[in-house]
């Protein structure tokens, strides 16, 4: 099936949102996003690496032995992985601090090593880059959605800025910086979303 | 040579192994300074909160200046291992290094002792990669902050000098609460720190036998 950059773009922002319909990527999902600072490296972190990883396998996928293929992507997306983990760590370390742990795993995200097999081996260069690109973001419109609803209510901050209500008629609701906060969170919108895109479908 | 022969693809894993090797050098080369620099700050960093140094701002430079009014370091060597060692100018609390392995790999921090070695006044960790939301919660504060004041055990055998989690003693005042959900985290922890802490009294023995004292300190880089 021949896809358009607009049907690529749709699909990975919503239509196939790697979170909430394909879910997948849930463990960086539930943990980087009591902070909005961190969500937004992390994301930074996944977008870099679909692209550019989609980009080379696509590039490569007349030449990489069927055989082999998986541990050629591992490979590739671990390497990108590894740059990225560099640059954070040299870049923003109290952060890297935080997010190290998932910044590795990003290596076996599912969203990677799914778009790497199912589109980028199978389409052309710069159309995996978009895809790439589209899973990306659509990732990280998840998580920042989420993450600016767990920083507020769990810290009082947004960005680390104080906001003017803490201790003054908003207490920090421990809860939301937890990891049960996460799955409320995802959970409620993943609800709405499914129930928003099932309407639109009918429609 | 098709693409499924073996010299095709031992060919092509060397190439493309020898391109992202290169690539992934030239980014940890490209950004070197930057980590040396940030891992400097960090040490520096934990050091100043195990020692509750006053600091002023949150530069490198407020750090150090810090550590280099407050702090006087010395490296003592003893049977083969160097131990970073520093003591508090105006207090007399005596830090060092320790470095043991934890449930996954190795965890480094600093100790910080009263002058005559009979109490924990801080401790803090430097790096660890224990499991995120379980083991690695021990640089949490509210684990942390459970060390100040402990005394050490030096009358109990050398691995219940400090006690992790549950104690034989009813009530010890040597002890401290584990992590719910990491036991094998808190387990190494307290072995390898009642290790280090037996370590840390025989070369600071020797090294105070052998007068050293005199010898003027290298400046803490």
């Amino acid at each position: 099936m021949a896809y358009t950059p607009k049907q690529v773009f749709l699909n990975g922002i919503w239509l196939d949102n790697p979170v909430f319909r394909q879910v997948l990527g849930i463990c960086s999902t539930l943990a980087v996003t009591n902070l909005l600072a961190n969500t937004l490296f992390m994301c930074f972190g996944l977008i870099f690496t679909t692209t550019l990883s989609n980009l080379t396998i696509s590039f490569l996928r007349d030449y990489i032995p069927k055989r082999i293929r998986m541990i050629v992507q591992v490979l590739i997306i671990a390497c990108y992985v590894m740059i990225i983990d560099i640059i954070i760590k040299a870049l923003a370390p109290d952060i890297h601090h935080f997010i190290g742990p998932y910044v590795g795993l990003i290596t076996t995200n599912c969203i990677v090593m799914g778009r790497a097999e199912a589109f980028a081996s199978q389409n052309k260069p710069l159309l995996s880059m978009y895809d790439g690109i589209a899973s990306g973001v659509g990732y990280s419109l998840v998580l920042i959605f989420i993450a600016s609803v767990r920083e507020p209510l769990g810290f009082g901050t947004i960005l680390g800025m104080t906001l003017p209500a803490r201790d003054v008629w908003w207490h920090a609701w421990t809860i939301m910086i937890m990891p049960p906060g996460a799955f409320f969170m995802l959970g409620l919108f993943t609800w709405f979303a499914r129930r928003w895109l099932t309407r639109e479908v009918k429609r | 040579m098709t693409k499924t022969s073996p010299a095709y693809i031992l060919i092509f894993m060397i190439i493309l192994c020898t391109v992202f090797g290169t690539a992934i050098s030239s980014v940890y080369y490209a950004t070197l300074d930057m980590l040396k620099k940030n891992e400097k700050l960090h040490k520096n960093r934990i050091i100043c909160q195990a020692f509750k140094l006053p600091v002023s701002g949150v530069s490198a430079d407020a750090f150090q200046k810090a550590i280099d009014d407050n702090i006087s370091y010395d490296q003592i060597t003893y049977q083969g291992r160097p131990w970073d060692t520093f003591k508090q100018k105006d207090t007399g609390s005596i830090g060092f290094i320790f470095s043991g392995t934890g449930f996954w790999d190795r965890i480094t921090g600093i100790m910080v002792l009263s002058p005559d070695l009979l109490k924990c006044m801080a401790i803090q960790f430097l790096d660890q990669k224990e499991t995120p939301g379980l083991g690695a919660r021990i640089e949490e504060e509210w684990f942390t902050d459970q060390f100040k004041g402990v005394p050490i055990a030096w009358d109990q055998p050398a691995d219940k000098r400090i006690i992790i989690g549950p104690s034989p003693i009813p009530n010890a005042k040597n002890r401290v609460d584990a992590i719910t959900g990491a036991t094998q985290t808190s387990l190494a922890l307290m072995k390898f720190l009642n290790s280090e802490l037996e370590s840390f009294r025989a070369a600071r023995k020797e090294w105070q036998e052998k007068k050293i004292f005199e010898v003027p300190s290298p400046s803490w880089e």
